[in-house]
């Protein structure tokens, strides 16, 4: 190993740079495609209506916010923004409540049935949201709340149910089962267990699956379309989409709106990525 | 407490309460003795009611908006009905045959989207790994920039919906981005002058390239925290045997996370089989049915034809891609345990 001529050094070490520097620079590419489509995205969003059909340069000549605040005003921006705000809110919220029950159950508790209910909820996970879309919207009209909310919010929420409790149920087993044996000889009743000992410690499971929920619910359309009716409804997702209906799509108006729709999740996301990382990583070994 | 086993330990936590169910003692007893000796447990009626009232709102939740809907959907499967008319009309195997072969109108494009749908389940998930696997390789050798980097290239994942589709859709245009890129890059002559989603030929795959930078993130995610696992000695030992940086990434990386790569596949198929958001946003099945897939297929039998009674049509379709993707499931299952 000493015998290493010591000429061979510098070589090895150009080899090394060289190669550090053709992983960066493929990694720098792959960064490139995936913010390309932003890039135009915010550049038609600060373009006026003459620039982004000359089109042919990605930094706007002369930059303007009128565009913004021509789209957010035009089509009811903020209230189809507080729509989405509040869907996506109440999905969330409802799904934690839900299912961190329903995880404590499957994981602590033990009852007649457990196995099977459990197996249940991920077998719903191979039913393709399409062939249950029809039955629900049926559904919805019958108990009159199609259109609604609400209509969106329990579909929603079941739909999320196989990951949710998956990732509940997962984190709730990693906690020692000693906690709740010395807490039960201190008197505290089940209820008290899983608010105040269960509950805390699975914070991290709760801020993913809080997140993997709220992202696809902001996103949501398919459902969205077809439930929703009366524009003061409106979430953003339809917004844009009545933005696009327009005879001729007037695009720098269609990216601001698009720019409207993204920026609150990217926010989300950057400030909870970590959780958000290692919740799809336990999902995956559960 | 303390000496209990933990298997035992775990959720039986019980004994000390007052037994008020006897017939559920037995069942206590029995398990209390299978489990290692414990005495046995009296509390287990009360945990079972605790249970239940813990699992309720997501069973009824299930009930309603899953159980009902799924036997719902299969019923109509056998019927006939425009969403108006008072009355279902009954017709057996009808729709599924309609769809398969018999119906002179709706049997070719089943076809057609079939096979587009196939197109796409080929090479949405090959080129997935193919970008993704690398991807990560790199990514795990990055030192610095590791994090912002991961973040940038989860955005695709973030952002999915219909405002990244139409941002596609924007710079797919005749006069958008990606032509004016090829021309800057000197490549001028691969231009789509109608637009890459325009033109028929290149229409179905570019929707594949969409759904395959959508799909790269949580694959390479995936490959990341696999490779998070690997023992750093098996590398150090491939590299002492004289296994240059491809040779230990393809020899012993590569097999190391072929369980990584069966998820990432399944997940994969499972989408592209079932997945249409993005056709309907970017193409809604066009040029010409060029970009029709089975989900878009089944979402406007459902939702798109008026009066016309194509509602049991739409369920009977939404019930072969739902046995397709179990056939799917049980396979990659299959494989995915002979592998491990």
């Amino acid at each position: 190993m000493t015998s290493i001529p010591l000429a061979g050094r510098p070589d090895k070490r150009t080899r090394r740079i060289l190669a550090r520097t053709v992983v960066g620079l493929l990694l720098a590419g792959y960064a490139l495609i995936s913010v390309y489509p932003f890039l135009w995205m915010i550049s038609a969003a600060f373009k006026d209506q003459l620039e982004v059909v000359s089109g042919g340069h990605l930094i706007p000549k002369n930059p303007t916010l009128d565009t913004l605040i021509d789209t957010w005003n035009k089509l009811h921006f903020f209230d189809f923004f507080l729509n989405s705000l509040l869907v996506t809110l109440y999905t969330v919220v409802l799904t934690l409540v839900v299912y961190a029950a329903a995880g404590y159950a499957f994981a602590v508790l033990r009852f007649p049935g457990r196995a099977f209910l459990s197996r249940m909820f991920v077998a719903l996970l191979f039913v393709p949201g399409v062939t249950v879309m029809l039955p629900i919207v049926l559904l919805e009209n019958e108990m009159g709340i199609l259109g609604t909310h609400w209509g969106l919010v329990l579909p929603f929420v079941n739909g999320g149910a196989p990951l949710s409790i998956l990732l509940m149920t997962g984190a709730f087993n990693a906690i020692p089962a000693e906690l709740r044996d010395s807490a039960r000889v201190d008197g505290a009743g089940e209820f008290r267990i899983f608010l105040n000992i269960y509950l805390p410690l699975a914070q991290p499971a709760l801020i993913t699956v809080a997140l993997l929920t709220a992202i696809p619910t902001w996103n949501e359309y398919l459902l969205t379309r077809v439930s929703l009716n009366d524009q003061s409804t409106f979430t953003l997702p339809l917004g844009l989409q009545t933005l696009a209906a327009e005879n001729v799509p007037h695009y720098n108006n269609l990216m601001a709106g698009a720019l409207i729709v993204v920026i609150p999740v990217v926010l989300l996301f950057v400030c909870l990525q970590r959780y958000f990382v290692n919740g799809l990583v336990g999902a995956v070994k559960g | 407490m303390t000496t209990a086993p933990r298997t035992t330990a775990h959720g039986e936590a019980g004994g000390d309460g007052a037994s008020r169910t006897p017939p559920a003692g037995g069942r206590a007893a029995k398990s209390g003795r299978a489990s290692g000796g414990r005495p046995p447990r009296r509390r287990f009626g009360t945990e079972a009611v605790t249970g239940y009232l813990f699992v309720a709102p997501a069973v009824v939740l299930f009930a309603v908006m899953g159980l009902y809907t799924i036997g719902y959907g299969f019923l109509l499967s056998f019927a006939s009905w425009n969403g108006f008319m008072p009355h279902w009309t009954w017709v057996g195997l009808d729709n599924y045959a309609d769809l398969l072969w018999r119906s002179p109108i709706y049997a070719p494009r089943v076809r057609s989207a079939g096979l587009n749908t196939l197109w796409v389940m080929i090479s949405v998930p090959l080129l997935t790994v193919l970008v993704s696997f690398p991807l990560a390789i790199l990514l795990g050798q990055a030192r610095r920039m590791q994090s912002i980097l991961r973040s940038v290239f989860f955005l695709p994942y973030v952002t999915s919906g219909i405002a990244v589709f139409f941002a596609w859709q924007y710079i797919l245009q005749p006069d958008g981005a990606v032509n004016l890129l090829l021309d800057q890059l000197g490549l001028g002559s691969l231009q789509q002058p109608q637009g890459w989603l325009g033109n028929p030929d290149t229409a179905l795959p570019t929707m594949i390239v969409v759904t395959v930078w959508g799909h790269v993130p949580v694959a390479m995610l995936l490959y990341l925290t696999g490779l998070q696992t690997i023992d750093r000695s098996l590398l150090e030992a491939a590299e002492l045997d004289g296994a240059g940086w491809w040779r230990t990434n393809l020899s012993v990386v590569w097999p190391l996370l072929r369980p990584i790569t069966a998820i990432v596949v399944l997940l994969n198929l499972r989408d592209s089989l079932q997945g249409f958001q993005t056709f309907l946003v970017m193409t809604n099945g066009g040029p010409g049915d060029h970009t029709n897939v089975l989900g878009l297929e089944a979402y406007s039998l459902a939702f798109l034809k008026q009066l016309r009674p194509t509602l049991g049509l739409a369920s009977a379709l939404g019930w072969l891609l739902f046995a397709a993707a179990l056939v799917l499931a049980l396979i990659n299952l299959r494989a995915l345990r002979s592998k491990t």
